[in-house]
């Protein structure tokens, strides 16, 4: 599971790669630990290579969701798949997330 | 200003009033009709005889006269000799005679040629006095009198019309004049008696039925020889006069034939009257009449037809006052009736509602392993029987119960118990929780001390593991190689104490089994002879169903409810009978696929765990997006057990078993941990926003929309939670 966080345009982009399962939970909440300390800017989820999320990896981007709105920040979520989105769908994510 | 409407029921008030008026009016005048012309005819028959006898009087008085002079005829002779003797002899006459107005002897011209041409002696009444001398004159011609020449001319005797007195015209006189001869037969003279008509008076004006009545005596001629005095209306005698020598006036004849009938009004005073008038034979050709006043004739009658008002109006009030109190009654009545008809479409709403609440058949339908038929025949008034089932995460949840009374108290009850146990259904699996639950709602507030017996049980259809709890019900029969009761502890009703500790029981179901659930309704069934159907006949149908095969659920309720019929034979249901079957038909599944792997409660492992599912639904060449939802269904179950099974810090085992048929794969996920029941966790709200968004939930949520059915069971210490899904067709 690969967590790339840059800085392109004025926004935060973080790619996702590989299965967010419970497993990778940890160790991608820690990677993304600096976004929730920086601000001012807007972020993008890339989740062009993401394969899988369980509710694990859901909570993690519910937590960073709330705190870059908390700064005013806004969330999007890139290219989800469709057995991705199908989750989102079904636990209301959808209606919450700015998808793109 | 309008006028106030009058409503339906006054108005038909009002009409019968008018109609019983009306009637009580016609029948009255009918009556008055009758009595009208009997009075007639009574007026008639008096009057007749009135007449006859009055007239028989006025013959004997008119022969009295004409006798006594017939007796004195000799004496006549015999002072036919002495003219001057003849003074005395109308003197005589005169002083004999105290009625006789007057008598003269009217010798024949020249009789007594030394008397001149005329001579009449004659005597007169002046009241008291009685005046004798010679009437007759050359001014006073009697020869040219026509009494005389009559008399002279028809050489017989007669009565003269009535003429008034020269002197005195009040007065009315009427002459007898008779012939005298001597002694050679030749006529010497005329005597001429006159008689004041008052005289007849005496007779005529007594006797009278009616006080204003009075008789009227006329001539040949038709003129009045007697008239009463005194208040009679005069001019009713001219008017009456008038119309008797009227001929072509139309008048009635009597029945008899004999006397003539006719009515007249005064011109004055509009007073009606009859008048009743005879020529008989024995005045003749005088005729006598009597009249009388209709309002004398009629008074009784017009008594009688105030006396028939006041009672008609005091019967019109009477019957005012019982139309009133009929009509306070017949909308009383009216009102009662309508309040029970609202009272009876209530009751079949209630009963609508009541059905309603039931569940139909095809809820369960689609289940290969169980095969549950309820029935509920409802008794005239809606009930408080009550059965229910449901299938939730592969458990069979079902009920049945029975609440005390009938009617709508005893249906709302049941109505709560239901919602009750639907709603702790939902997460709860222990029948004796529910139990425990539902109790203490029923005990709260129960001031009509209202109970109900109830029966729970929870088939784990997986396991065919039946748990169960009873409130005071009959107990169910359990059918299978045998039949038997059910095992179970009594307790006490719902709603009676709100102490009571439920516990639950617990059996496993054989393949086939069935069990059969009832209400007293079944029991207690009666036929005419009020003998009650009994458990004993239950259980004899029961045994017959084995011995027959047939105890399918629909076959049994079925049976039992033909052999029911058959006993009731027609008498009145007078409870709800409510059955229940619940057929436990477990199939063999051909298992394709199983594999089993154990884990340590650490995240870590779910990569293994991944691994091994993938190598699942490879195995049985499940499509991707197919595979994906299980795997991650199964990743949540088993991360929650990792988070919450296993106290923390401590090791613990999570064993997973794959096992799949042709169609359906399963995960059976077994761990030693703490009593935990994933499926009783109530669901994620995903409609809240980002910020009302908890961190957590989310896991079971997942599972159970991802897997077709989930299910736990607390199996020797063991939590076993299974997940299932369909993966061909």
């Amino acid at each position: 599971m690969n967590t790339n966080i840059t800085e392109k345009d004025g926004k935060y982009t973080v790619s996702l790669e590989g299965e967010l399962d419970t497993a990778h939970a940890l160790e991608v909440e820690q990677a993304m630990q600096p976004l929730h300390e920086l601000s001012g800017k807007d972020i993008t989820i890339d989740c062009a290579k993401l394969d899988y999320i369980a509710s694990s990896g859901l909570r993690i981007l519910l937590g960073l969701l709330k705190s870059a709105k908390a700064k005013g920040n806004k969330v999007v979520l890139k290219d989800l798949n469709d057995e991705i989105k199908e989750v989102f769908k079904m636990t209301g994510f959808i209606d919450i997330f700015d998808i793109e | 200003m309008k006028r106030p409407k009058l409503s339906s029921a006054t108005t038909s008030q009002i009409v019968i009033l008018i109609t019983a008026a009306a009637l009580m009016l016609l029948i009255s005048g009918i009556q008055q009709n009758y009595a009208r012309k009997q009075i007639r005819n009574n007026l008639e028959r008096n009057a007749e005889m009135e007449l006859i006898i009055k007239s028989i009087d006025v013959k004997h008085s008119l022969e009295d006269v004409t006798l006594a002079l017939r007796n004195r005829s000799w004496e006549f002779e015999k002072f036919l000799h002495y003219p001057d003797s003849l003074f005395d002899v109308t003197r005589r006459i005169m002083e004999e005679n105290p009625n006789f107005a007057g008598c003269c002897i009217a010798m024949v011209p020249n009789y007594y040629p030394e008397k001149g041409r005329l001579f009449e002696p004659y005597t007169l009444r002046r009241g008291e006095v009685i005046e004798t001398f010679q009437l007759a004159s050359e001014e006073h011609d009697y020869s040219k009198n026509p009494n005389f020449i009559i008399a002279a001319e028809n050489d017989s005797s007669f009565w003269s019309e009535p003429y008034h007195d020269e002197d005195d015209l009040n007065v009315t006189l009427i002459t007898y004049t008779f012939p005298i001869y001597d002694e050679y037969g030749d006529m010497a003279a005329i005597v001429g008696i006159d008689l004041n008509t008052e005289w007849l008076g005496k007779l005529l004006n007594s006797r009278h039925v009616f006080p204003s009545s009075y008789n009227l005596l006329l001539s040949g001629e038709g003129r009045l020889i007697y008239r009463p005095n005194g208040e009679i209306k005069h001019k009713d005698v001219e008017q009456i006069m008038g119309l008797i020598n009227d001929s072509t006036a139309k008048h009635t004849i009597s029945a008899s034939g004999r006397v003539t009938i006719f009515s007249f009004v005064d011109w004055e005073d509009h007073a009606k009257g009859s008048v009743y008038y005879y020529t008989p034979n024995s005045i003749h050709p005088w005729s006598i009449a009597v009249v009388n006043y209709d309002d004398e004739v009629f008074a009784p009658l017009i008594k009688m037809q105030w006396r028939n008002l006041l009672l008609t109006f005091i019967g019109l009030l009477i019957l005012s006052f019982i139309i009133q109190r009929s009509a306070k009654n017949i909308s009383k009545l009216h009102q009662a009736t309508l309040e029970r008809e609202h009272i009876d479409s209530e009751l079949n709403i209630a009963r609508n509602i009541q059905m309603s609440m039931l569940p139909k058949s095809d809820e369960t339908a689609l289940r290969d392993d169980c095969d549950i038929v309820g029935s509920l025949d409802p008794a005239k008034m809606v009930g408080g029987d009550l059965f229910d089932y449901f299938v939730r995460d592969e458990k069979l949840f079902f009920c049945i119960g029975d609440v005390s009374g009938k009617g709508i108290p005893a249906a709302l009850v049941m109505a709560v118990n239901h919602t009750l146990f639907r709603s702790v259904s939902a997460h709860e699996t222990n029948p004796a929780r529910m139990m425990q639950s539902l109790n203490e709602t029923a005990c709260q507030r129960n001031e009509q001390n209202m109970f109900a017996t109830f029966f729970i049980g929870v088939l784990d259809l997986p396991t065919g593991r039946l748990r169960y709890c009873n409130a005071g019900h009959d107990l169910p029969f359990v059918i299978g190689k045998t039949v038997k009761s059910i095992q179970a502890k009594p307790h006490l009703p719902l709603g009676v104490m709100d102490d009571v500790i439920y516990t639950m029981q617990e059996t496993t179901m054989t393949v086939n089994e069935t069990l059969f659930l009832y209400t007293d309704g079944l029991t207690e069934a009666k036929n005419e002879k009020h003998e009650q159907f009994g458990v004993k006949r239950v259980e004899e149908v029961l045994k017959h169903s084995i011995e027959n095969k047939s105890f399918a659920s629909k076959t049994l309720i079925q049976t039992m409810k033909e052999k029911v019929d058959t006993f009731v034979n027609g008498a009145e249901q007078s409870d709800d009978l409510t059955m229940l079957a619940v057929q436990y038909t477990p199939k063999e599944k051909h298992i394709i696929y199983r594999e089993t792997l154990t884990l340590f409660n650490k995240v870590s492992e779910i990569t293994r765990l991944n691994a091994f599912v993938k190598s699942a639904t490879s195995a049985l060449n499940m499509e991707n997006a197919l595979a994906n939802q299980i795997k991650l269904a199964v990743e949540e179950a088993v991360t929650n057990v990792i988070d919450y099974a296993y106290p923390n810090d401590t090791e613990g085992n999570i064993e997973i078993t794959i096992e799949a048929d042709e169609s359906r794969i399963r995960f059976i996920l077994t761990d030693s941990g703490a009593d935990f029941d994933p499926t009783g966790v109530s669901k994620a709200d995903t409609t809240l926003s980002v910020d009302e968004r908890p961190i957590g939930g989310l896991g079971v949520f997942l599972v159970r929309n991802l897997m077709d059915s989930i299910n736990y069971e607390r199996t020797n210490g063991k939590n076993v939670l299974r997940m299932e899904k369909q993966y061909v067709g």
